[in-house]
């Protein structure tokens, strides 16, 4: 009796393995300078900033890391208007800002006809403009003589010996300036994408153009809001040069405090601690949003 | 489209808002005319073309126009490397890991920038590096490289595969498919990413502002100015700038626009 | 097709590609001839693209060997393959001339400026597209582009071509007429094309051979009429075209005697009953069949008998469903030779010869 022996199993051929692993390694070959980069000199400074609030001590004397908690109470204390109201000004700039972006938007990518990509860039033309020199010009156009102020006093909208300048209104004036472009073109975009024909055929549906707007066209244009309000409310909650060029130290912000404390005063731990506190707040934020869009849209 | 009575209003809105973002770059333009020799460029005080004249009257002005350009330079040029490397590998490849990548890469764009500027700051005083030219030129890179990968990977994203499977197929290594193949067909998008990462740089306050020491880049010095008072010349070059830049983009428009028209008509 | 040698142009050994989660080509072993259309068919998914992609060195075969003209070419690059490839979405490089492009592969090899001049018209003379030497890809028609995309892998003088759906873009008319071209160019440079399709009339048109590809193997592979007219297997059958399929019981294996279920009786060719033992199926194609009126005395050996449940007349010839006893409805194309025209509930006689039955495994 004979026995038959199965063939030996066929080996994976050795090419097929070296392209195998060649072609695994090269995305993460692709990756490594840049993430590298950004593990340095982003992830690295996270940590830094993070110890650097748990220390004490001065600049003289020199600072111990003893896991001092202490630096964080203070925010939520002594730094507590600063932070309400850094909350406060981005919230409300936000707002204003997507109210009067969101018509801007609509109006390009549903109005502009062939001038679409024109419109778009004077949207953008200003930030050819030193960001700087655009703010410092409110100061000029908001001026206490100047035009706006004395038409706001005629009319009775600001008593006769009011300011518009070194006031609340004056840094969310100037934040909503800077941020318009940056909520605008995110909205233009989503809105730019809808077919034209969902909100005829909505219009179809017996849709009235408001009911169409606010059940096809509105909720299309949601990540563009979402992704708008992101890039307006983060810088805004971090900025500190509206109120230093348009408000005045009663209006600081937390941006005031970290970049006083760092620059000025020179009192690290509490700076960092600071500084701390609003990138976490701002991580909350950003992955509430994650959950909300998923990951694919956030770099796309 | 059917117009109803009304349709005038968003447009005239439109125009409005338009009005009010070049409203202060108008300002700005008419005060590089002011007749005025020191102090505050706040008041106007008559036209003159004086400072258009004498733009180099102010040293300081141009010598920090040129830190600012050379910075701007450097560092959109590395982050547009490493960007564009991370955004083939984010487009071409299926990895553990890429999602996580994704979300990394969006923490710097939504980290605030006294947030981004300080925590380097405290970095280098850790290390006890000096600040000044090199340290701004890596917190540059550093949130350029975000959005060189996003801008590449927007260009990268519908390429057709293929299109490089043809090259190898016709002789071309490796090497040679990304030269004659990859390279030209990204290139629009790197180019873009370049222009966006130095027109970023080049504008950077807050994150600079941490990290300059003693070196004075162009938004530094109209920082510092800002208090003693801006010399009408920083006006002109402002304008000068923005002027150059608007033509810029409007032949590169132009040219496009001619492109996209020729080869329509087939 | 004299000029076929020993050493298959194309072997394919043992080779099975899988991917992360699924196999795609299992144990396939192949050898197409010197100077053949060859034609891998089969539905989307079943592996044809894959085993061109592994011909062509886009993907590497998991495990066996490939050989071109005898020489094992696993694991070699693209670029070090004697063989070009027409890419199912052309490829064309947007971003240069049709000229540039034609050149590409001639540039990268060296081949000096006046020779690769004196090619590149030639070969766009060939595919006559000459007045568009200047253009960019994305101004020419979807044909113009398909022969771009051909003569830059021809002017390369491959020793082997393939093509990847290559007509799938166009229209009909258009592919009809691309078809003949294709066939045309085979025979007028004289070398292997290997063709990946998924429309059997295509395959069928072009091909010498044609390979039916499922599930990562080779059902069958033949000559066209051979594997039309005996597939073999009923999804050979069934993808080759229509064909009315029965199980029969055999009655007599050396006359080929076969009864249906209700006892009547049928005639094959026995030498298709080999390996068939008990109950079989056998299946006819439905032009083979001819239809009579009841009362037709003249038959073939195989007649069943039914009503018309459908009648459509196309032009060439006119379709017929019958309700037949013991089958169920059966598809019958005629030719319109004579006036009779049968109609809906009109009862009839179908019959057939027993050579053109065939049995499915």
């Amino acid at each position: 009796m004979t026995v038959e022996l199965a063939p030996p199993p066929p080996g994976r051929s050795a090419a097929a393995d070296r392209a195998e692993t060649r072609r695994r390694r090269v995305p993460y070959l692709l990756l490594a300078p840049g993430l590298v980069w950004l593990f340095i000199f982003y992830v690295i400074p996270l940590f830094q900033l993070l110890r650097m609030a748990l220390t004490t001590g001065n600049l003289q004397a020199g600072y111990v890391f003893d896991w001092v908690w202490e630096n964080f109470t203070q925010v939520f204390t002594t730094y507590q208007p600063q932070l309400l109201r850094s909350l406060v000004f981005a919230l409300a700039t936000t707002m204003i800002t997507l109210l009067i972006a969101y018509p801007l938007a609509y109006a390009i990518a549903f109005r502009g006809g062939r001038y679409q990509s024109l419109f778009l860039l004077l949207l953008l033309m200003p930030l050819l403009f030193p960001f700087l020199m655009r703010t410092l010009a409110w100061r000029i156009i908001l001026a206490d003589q100047g035009v706006v102020v004395q038409t706001l006093q005629n009319i009775g909208l600001l008593p006769s010996n009011g300011r518009l300048l070194a006031t609340g209104w004056a840094v969310v004036a100037g934040l909503v300036y800077n941020f318009l472009p940056f909520m605008a073109l995110p909205i233009y975009v989503s809105l730019e994408k809808i077919d034209n024909r969902l909100i005829e055929a909505a219009n179809d549906l017996y849709s009235t153009p408001f009911t169409a707007f606010r059940k096809v066209t509105l909720p299309l244009s949601m990540p563009g809001v979402i992704s708008g309000s992101l890039l307006t409310m983060i810088p805004a909650a971090g900025d500190y040069v509206n109120v230093e060029l348009l408000g005045n130290p009663q209006q600081a912000m937390m941006g005031n405090v970290v970049q006083n404390k760092f620059l000025n005063i020179i009192d690290y731990p509490a700076a960092a601690a600071i500084s701390f506190t609003l990138m976490v707040a701002i991580v909350i934020l950003v992955l509430v949003y994650v959950r909300s869009v998923g990951t694919e849209d956030l770099v796309a | 489209m059917r117009r109803s009575r009304s349709g005038w209003v968003l447009p005239a809105y439109m125009w409005l808002v338009l009005i009010y973002l070049f409203l202060p770059v108008f300002v700005v333009i008419a005060f590089s005319f002011n007749d005025i020799n020191r102090g505050f460029n706040v008041v106007w005080q008559g036209f003159t073309i004086r400072h258009w004249l004498d733009p180099f009257r102010v040293p300081d002005i141009v010598e920090s126009l040129g830190t600012s350009l050379v910075i701007a330079f450097l560092s959109a040029a590395v982050a547009t490397v490493l960007g564009t490397l991370i955004a083939l590998a984010l487009v071409r490849y299926r990895f553990r890991g890429r999602s996580t990548t994704n979300v990394f890469l969006f923490l710097p764009m939504a980290t605030p920038e006294v947030v981004l500027g300080s925590s380097l700051l405290a970095l280098f005083i850790t290390l006890r590096v000096a600040t000044g030219f090199w340290t701004i030129v890596i917190a540059h890179i550093l949130f350029n490289i975000s959005y060189a990968v996003v801008t590449v990977r927007a260009r990268i994203t519908g390429f057709d595969r293929h299109l490089e499977e043809a090259a190898m197929d016709l002789y071309s290594d490796e090497w040679n498919t990304f030269r004659r193949v990859t390279l030209p067909m990204i290139l629009p998008g790197v180019l873009a990413a370049f222009m966006l990462g130095f027109a970023l740089s080049f504008d950077d306050f807050i994150i600079t502002n941490f990290n300059s020491g003693t070196v004075q880049t162009w938004p530094m010095y109209v920082w510092g100015a800002s208090r003693r008072g801006i010399p009408p010349q920083v006006n002109v070059w402002a304008t000068a700038i923005f002027i150059l830049t608007t033509v810029a983009m409007f032949v590169n428009l132009r040219i496009q626009g001619r492109r996209a028209a020729r080869s329509a008509d087939v | 097709m004299d000029t076929r040698t020993d050493i298959p142009a194309v072997e394919l050994d043992g080779v099975t590609k899988e991917f992360a989660d699924f196999t795609a080509v299992y144990e396939l072993n192949l050898a197409i001839g010197e100077n053949t259309f060859f034609a891998l068919l089969g539905p989307s998914g079943c592996g044809k693209t894959t085993t061109l992609r592994m011909i062509g060195g886009f993907e590497d075969p998991t495990t066996g060997v490939i050989r071109l003209h005898g020489e094992d070419v696993t694991g070699q690059k693209p670029y070090q393959r004697p063989v070009n490839t027409v890419f199912q979405s052309y490829a064309l490089f947007p971003h240069l001339t049709i000229f540039e492009n034609v050149a590409f592969g001639l540039r990268r090899r060296g081949v000096e400026d006046a020779e690769v001049k004196r090619r590149v018209n030639e070969m766009l003379e060939l595919v006559q597209l000459t007045p568009f030497i200047k253009r960019k890809p994305k101004q020419l028609s979807g044909g113009q582009q398909q022969r771009v995309a051909l003569a830059r892998a021809l002017v390369n003088h491959p020793r082997v071509l393939l093509l990847d759906e290559p007509l799938g873009a166009l229209d009909l008319k258009l592919r009809k007429e691309m078809q003949i071209e294709l066939k045309r160019i085979q025979q007028e440079v004289g070398i292997t094309f290997i063709h990946v399709t998924h429309d059997q009339e295509e395959a069928m048109t072009m091909a010498d051979v044609i390979a039916v590809m499922h599930q990562g193997r080779i059902e069958r592979m033949g000559e066209p009429t051979e594997i039309y007219e005996d597939p073999r297997t009923a999804f050979v059958a069934g993808f080759l075209g229509a064909s009315n399929m029965m199980s029969v019981t055999v009655v007599d294996r050396g006359s080929g005697a076969v009864a249906l279920n209700g006892g009547t009786r049928l005639h094959i060719d026995p030498s298709k009953l080999d390996g068939g033992d008990g109950t079989v199926r056998v299946g006819v194609r439905p032009e083979k069949l001819r239809i009579y009126p009841i009362d037709e005395v003249s038959l073939p050996p195989n007649v069943l008998q039914g009503t018309v449940t459908d009648a459509s007349f196309i032009g060439v010839s006119t379709h017929y469903l019958v309700e037949a006893d013991h089958i169920g409805e059966i598809a019958v194309v005629a030719q319109n030779l004579d006036d009779h025209h049968h109609r809906p509930g009109d009862p009839v006689k179908v019959g057939w010869l027993p050579q053109h039955c065939f049995v499915v495994a």
